[in-house]
């Protein structure tokens, strides 16, 4: 009765299916970043770009529905601020994946590894994201995905930590080479961040409709 | 699932005839458990040094930090196992021989370590995914 309440109505149906659709795009988005930087091929990142504007365009649809009355009210502010954090997902995959088309090949082959290392763990994450969140309405244990999703974190911090050890060890080109440098590899490691928020969010979505 | 697939391949290393203070600098600095030991010379083998031998056999024993060479309290040989092996019979080597990491060889060569941490995250990992696409 209270499911049909929550989740039942079409609305609110059509809601979760858009919602769903927005993380297995940030999780295409990862998958594509990933392909590219393995590949050494920044012209592959254009499609990171691509799919961030088909993603903010489903973003708009679920604000829409939501503010045309899917959900309970009390419902509706937690929705849509998970759907923004996964929006920030979104921005700074593409800040990344711009910054990368402007470094090219000129990652040192040390830190090129860690950076495929974070970009493998933010597209484990997104994964583990959409799974998370189909659990909200199957009755899962979320509890188990969002450690996983920490876990992941924890991981990313650790590369990090390596990573910027590394990176102020090597000479810096020119100032412009540093600065884009240092802003592609902050955008990199904060997406693992924005996703522990997104499913700690979803932890609190759970706790609400308790 | 191998253990090529969950081990860590941050590897840091130390030189047999460094002092205990340089270890515990580069252990707290790169936020390590352990540091793979260097051989002294061609006749000798690889070795490992870990905060349990720092704690057990050099702190409680007041032994000078400074003056203590790692090669005095490194555990040799090293346990490896080979990158395809099974997680489960690193588990059971780990449990054999209490220690709690084990480093992972392609052929001579030593490619990273895996730890009960790691095994523990992986598996963790695994259940979650139990159940859901790949």
């Amino acid at each position: 009765m209270l499911e049909r309440v929550f989740f039942g109505a079409k609305k609110e149906q059509k809601v979760i299916e858009r919602i769903s659709k927005h993380i297995q795009i940030l999780h295409a988005a990862a998958e594509c970043f990933k392909k590219a930087i393995e590949k050494k091929e920044s012209e592959q990142m254009y499609c990171v770009a691509d799919l961030e504007r088909e993603a903010d365009s489903i973003r708009r649809e679920i604000m829409s529905m939501i503010y045309e009355g899917a959900f309970l009210p009390y419902l509706r502010s937690n929705i849509c601020r998970f759907v923004e954090i996964v929006e920030e997902a979104f921005d700074l995959l593409k800040e990344a994946a711009s910054e990368f088309d402007y470094i090219g090949q000129g990652l040192d082959k040390e830190i090129e590894e860690d950076c495929i290392q974070i970009a493998d763990r933010n597209l484990q994450m997104s994964d583990m994201l959409l799974i998370s969140f189909e659990t909200l309405f199957s009755k899962g244990d979320l509890r188990e995905k969002t450690l996983a999703i920490r876990i992941y974190e924890k991981q990313v911090d650790e590369i990090k930590v390596d990573l910027v050890r590394k990176m102020t060890e090597r000479e810096v080109k020119s100032f412009w080479h540093g600065k884009i440098l240092s802003d592609f590899v902050s955008h990199l490691t904060r997406i693992s961040n924005v996703i522990e928020d997104a499913s700690d969010y979803l932890l609190i979505i759970n706790v609400s409709l308790r | 699932m191998n253990v090529v697939e969950i081990m860590t391949k941050k590897l840091e290393t130390i030189e047999a005839d460094a002092s205990l203070y340089d270890a515990i600098e580069k252990m707290i600095d790169r936020r390590i458990r352990s540091l793979l030991v260097k051989p002294k010379d061609d006749k000798d083998v690889n070795g490992v040094i870990t905060v349990r031998d720092i704690v057990t056999k050099a702190l409680a024993k007041n032994l000078d930090l400074n003056k203590t060479k790692v090669s005095e309290i490194t555990s040799k040989p090293l346990v490896c196992i080979d990158k395809n092996t099974d997680v489960e019979y690193a588990v059971n080597l780990m449990s054999k021989f209490n220690i709690t990491r084990v480093f992972v060889n392609d052929g001579r060569e030593i490619i990273g370590i895996i730890s009960l941490l790691d095994v523990m995250s992986a598996e963790l990992i695994k259940r979650a995914k139990e159940g859901h696409r790949a």
